[in-house]
């Protein structure tokens, strides 16, 4: 099967985890592209998360280690309070490094290293927010021709991260939680 | 954007005219911290080098900047309480427990141990080295003076994971026997007794050999490896598997693994890697 794309990486903030809830549990069992996520969470809360993501994903979710490789059909959340990029060679790295936008992880650092690594053959999704972190990042991934998908703003729990992104740069698309989940079960079949 | 030959080029320059080398350390986070650092000094690439062959002190600058110095204290409190419950019956035997925290930064995690090992009655018997490439980091930890407000909620923090899952039996700690707290300067000073403890000593672990004669029971090297490529990590896990005792632990990060040869010279207990005692396999 011919890809155009080999990844996908969203970012998002407050109100973002019920939107990826129901992306994983709507996507594809059988989802051919690596998704990374980095959401923004709260420091001493580490564990739950993953949990209650897992809970309904038709992928696995796992948090992934540092020099970690990126294998298709699994789904990689930014641990809590480390940066995850895209090293040079396709495999993943963290930093402790300061915060970026208030956030560690920071969406901009994962986004931008990421389209930086995969170039036009990315796809990043921005979702809901109370931050304009991502907005950077997203302005990166289009840069390189990558495709790129903002939160319509009216579906958004928080629209701010959003309207920041749109404001920098102009997406491929605009798109409701329901016309991501569409879009991107359509990539494979 | 510097082009990827631009920052390595630097990084070999860097290498000829100072002490450090970091050519080993991972890409993606050196390329960002060089353009961080042109970005902050708003300097072109080409100042860039000019300075650091004939400027000393800006050299120890760049390399304060590409160093990453993130510390806590108790970072990750449940990390704490799941090492002590695995060290504890491996090391309560011992006459002497010597440990060393390896980039330890300004010495936060070096003096939340300690505090740890006070509170389990092991403070006579440990030796504890702290070292760090960053000199300016080092003299901090030798002082043991940090910001007050934001390391004030840290220890809570932790008296509150402490009440949920006790360590030993401990269930809540009081700071006030370790820290003078003073409002008026925003400050945290770790009390005297407990300051005169650890050896705080500058040292590039990628570097130079290591500094101490003695063999380790416990190594941290927390949040230190993610920054260097997987061969320098490799490199690394031979020198400390070389320190330790058989038997010893080494604590690395949340989201550090171990990968190649020496993993099959340490199990995993916990968090904690062990180092396997590899009588059976010498030759």
């Amino acid at each position: 099967m011919f890809l155009k794309y080999k990844a996908v990486v969203i970012g998002g903030s407050a109100g973002s985890f019920s939107v990826v809830s129901k992306i994983l549990s709507k996507i594809d069992s059988g989802f051919p592209l690596p998704v990374i996520l980095c959401l923004h969470r709260l420091k001493h809360v580490r564990s739950g998360l993953l949990e209650s993501i897992n809970l309904k994903s038709n992928l696995e979710v796992i948090e992934p280690h540092d020099k970690d490789s990126i294998v298709p059909g699994k789904v990689y959340l930014a641990p809590s309070n480390y940066h995850l990029f895209i090293e040079y060679d396709g495999s993943f790295s963290l930093s402790t490094e300061e915060p970026l936008n208030h956030s560690r992880p920071s969406i901009d650092h994962t986004l931008s290293s990421a389209a930086y690594f995969y170039r036009d053959k990315l796809i990043g999704i921005l979702l809901t927010g109370a931050n304009k972190d991502g907005a950077k990042g997203m302005k990166d991934i289009a840069d390189k021709k990558g495709f790129t998908i903002v939160q319509d703003p009216a579906t958004c729990d928080v629209d701010t991260m959003p309207k920041m992104a749109l404001r920098l740069m102009t997406p491929s698309k605009v798109m409701s939680p329901d016309e991501i989940i569409q879009y991107l079960n359509q990539l494979a079949r | 954007m510097i082009g990827e030959t631009a920052f390595r080029d630097y990084l070999d320059e860097l290498k000829k005219h100072t002490p450090y080398d970091f050519s080993e350390y991972s890409d993606n986070s050196i390329h960002r911290r060089i353009r961080k650092i042109l970005k902050d000094y708003d300097i072109t690439m080409q100042q860039l080098l000019e300075k650091t062959k004939t400027d000393e002190d800006f050299v120890e600058k760049v390399v304060e900047e590409i160093t990453v110095n993130t510390t806590e204290l108790f970072r990750d409190p449940e990390v704490w309480t799941s090492v002590y419950d695995k060290l504890y019956s491996g090391i309560k035997g011992k006459k002497n427990i010597n440990i060393w925290h390896a980039g330890c930064s300004s010495g936060m995690e070096v003096y939340s141990n300690l505090i740890l090992l006070s509170e389990l009655g092991f403070l006579d018997r440990v030796k504890v080295y702290g070292s760090d490439i960053n000199a300016r980091m080092i003299r901090q930890a030798k002082m043991g003076k940090y910001a007050l407000k934001f390391n004030l909620a840290q220890l809570k923090a932790f008296n509150k994971a402490l009440k949920k899952k006790p360590i030993l039996g401990i269930s809540e700690i009081d700071f006030t026997k370790y820290f003078d707290f003073d409002e008026s300067e925003d400050s945290l000073v770790v009390k005297e007794f407990l300051r005169k403890i650890p050896w705080f000593v500058k040292h590039d672990l990628v570097q130079e050999e290591v500094p101490f004669y003695n063999k380790f029971d416990i190594i941290f090297c927390r949040n230190v490896l993610i920054y260097f490529n997987a061969s320098l990590q490799s490199k690394l896990f031979k020198r400390f598997h070389d320190q330790m005792f058989p038997g010893g632990y080494l604590l690395l990060g949340n989201h550090e693994g171990m990968s190649g040869f020496y993993k099959t010279k340490f199990s995993k207990n916990g968090p904690l890697f062990v180092k396997n005692n590899s009588f059976h396999f010498k030759y």
